[in-house]
């Protein structure tokens, strides 16, 4: 009998756990986390944030879950440390688990601002439930706010603030939101959209140091000109560093995530990872990349069980992840890779309506969609057929994109 | 005039049987099943933009859709049998 352990029960380990029961169901499966409740929707977690939605529905698997399926599941189980010879996982509490096959999908932790104070009471990081419950209960309670880190997930803080009716200023280090991704057509609509709840963007700034009140308590941000904004609710999303320090001495090969094939396979026999924290060969991009969303983490822990439980490479990971953001009137979606390339093409269609396409070696690798989400499945079906369509850019930017108007791909 | 494409749209129109629409919700209870757009699959992803932005049925069948089921998009909607 096989037994698997999967370290960390968020989707990707999840998904992960869930398919290696229906592919081998004789086998042991042991899933450890150190969250103390099983998985939940962590991509909701922000609606509870905003006061809009129960606990209840965010919950996705209670234990019974667990029970019925016969996998282990171990709660508030700290992994400190794994050995690839002798095939052990180390727990701060539970002593040694031995595996067979091993898959680690344990994501990552947000980074917390190098400045002065960034740990002071009423700074927020955003990646559990539990953060969204603190910031939740604070949110309710805080008049004036200050927002750092011009991406994703920062929005996502901007959003808390609108619904919350916290005053707030936006702290951007550039001239716009998402600099990497956006032109400064695309990002004047999100800015408009920020605005529009009651959240300013402030460009060329970000946070030189807070200070604090004799509790710890934060009453204010410094920006690097030397302008204050007094606040007492800070959310910091600045980016995530990968939960890995615990395979410090395994052999398994890192480069800020852990690097794995298609097929979710590490450079250590018998070893696999999953989910955000994957630097994986991506075979539509021709190159390693990674992906930061839900729906790329639950298809790498699926396509990693069905390899582990076959024992053989027996399915690819291929995939066009995306991503959106459903907090102003107008939609927003960003799929593949949008801040890659080596060409792009973007057009503006009003003041609600943006789209750039990124190319790389004429192929599509990415965009995003502000205002008019309709091209989207249309630009994910050329992702995956890898068309050379970056010469055809006006066919794209139509507003009404018909495929047929497109040349007919040459034969290869 | 491509083939694939043409053949996808005849099957996607034979298939399509409108049954359900979303409707805007204010609030939700604690027993509901609520899914963020993000989890829906690229072409059903599609049937609710355009449910949204066209006030379209949309096909229970020919999508991922569950009745019942509230969807956090760019307001909350709940899939409503018709
Ligand atoms: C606020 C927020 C909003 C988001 N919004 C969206 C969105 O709109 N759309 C979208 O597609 N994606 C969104 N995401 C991203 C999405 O949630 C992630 O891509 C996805 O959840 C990653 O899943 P994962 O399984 O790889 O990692 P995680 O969900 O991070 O799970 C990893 C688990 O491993 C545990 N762990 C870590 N180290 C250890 C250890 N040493 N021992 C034991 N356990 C450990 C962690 O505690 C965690 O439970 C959002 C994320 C956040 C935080």
């Amino acid at each position: 009998m096989t037994q698997y352990v999967i370290i960390g029960d968020g989707i990707s380990g999840s998904s992960a756990a869930e398919t290696l029961r229906e592919e081998d169901p004789d086998a042991k499966i042991t899933v450890i986390t150190d969250e103390g409740e099983p998985l939940y929707n962590r991509i909701l977690i922000k609606e509870h944030a905003k006061g809009k939605l129960p606990e209840a529905p965010i919950s996705i698997h209670d234990e019974d879950w667990y029970q019925e399926r016969e996998i282990d599941l171990s709660l508030n189980t700290h992994v400190t440390s794994v050995d690839t010879d002798a095939k052990v996982v180390n727990t701060h509490d539970s002593g040694e688990i031995p595996y067979d096959k091993l898959l680690v999908a344990t994501g990552g932790t947000p980074t917390q601002l190098p400045v002065e104070n960034s740990d002071a009471d009423g700074i927020h990081h955003f990646w559990t439930f539990e953060d969204a419950r603190g910031i939740r209960e604070h949110a309710e309670n805080a008049d004036k706010g200050v927002i750092v880190g011009a991406g994703l997930l920062g929005i996502d803080f901007a959003a808390v603030c609108g619904a919350q009716g916290i005053e707030a200023e936006y702290l951007m280090r550039g001239d716009r939101w998402w600099r990497y991704a956006l032109s400064g057509d695309g990002a004047e609509i999100m800015h408009e959209g920020m605005r529009e709840v009651g959240v300013e963007p402030v460009f060329d700034s970000g946070v030189d140091h807070f200070e604090t009140d004799d509790d710890g308590h934060v009453t204010a941000a410094v920006d690097p000109n030397g302008d204050r904004y007094e606040c007492d609710f800070v959310g910091a999303a600045i980016g995530l560093n990968f939960n890995t320090e615990f395979l410090r001495g395994s052999g398994i090969e890192r480069d800020n995530g852990i690097v794995v094939d298609e097929h979710m396979q590490t450079n250590v026999d018998d070893v696999y990872a999953a989910g955000d924290l994957t630097r994986f060969y991506d075979v539509l991009l021709g190159e390693q990349a990674q992906n930061g969303s839900w729906g790329s983490a639950k298809e790498q822990g699926r396509v990693a069980a069905v390899n582990m439980a076959a024992d053989e490479e027996a399915e690819g990971f291929q995939w066009v992840s995306s991503y959106s953001i459903t907090h102003f009137d107008f939609p927003f979606l960003s799929f593949g890779h949008p801040t890659l390339g080596d060409e792009h093409a973007e057009r503006r269609y009003s003041d609600t309506e943006w789209r750039r396409i990124a190319f790389k070696d004429g192929r599509i690798v990415g965009g995003v969609l502000i205002g008019d989400l309709s091209p989207q499945s249309k630009f994910k079906q050329l992702m995956r057929e890898q068309r050379v369509v970056a010469d055809q850019a006006d066919v794209l930017l139509e507003q009404s994109v018909d495929l047929d108007d497109l040349a007919a791909p040459q034969e290869q | 005039m491509n083939m694939a494409a043409s053949e996808r749209r005849r099957r996607s129109v034979r298939i399509e049987h409108a049954d359900a629409r979303l409707e805007q919700v204010e609030s939700v209870a604690a027993s509901a099943t609520v899914r963020h757009v993000d989890q829906l699959d690229t072409e059903t992803l599609a049937a609710v933009y355009r449910a949204v932005s066209e006030d379209r049925p949309v096909s229970t069948a020919a999508t991922d859709l569950e009745p019942g089921e509230i969807l956090v998009f760019t307001d909350y909607y709940r899939v409503a049998r018709v």
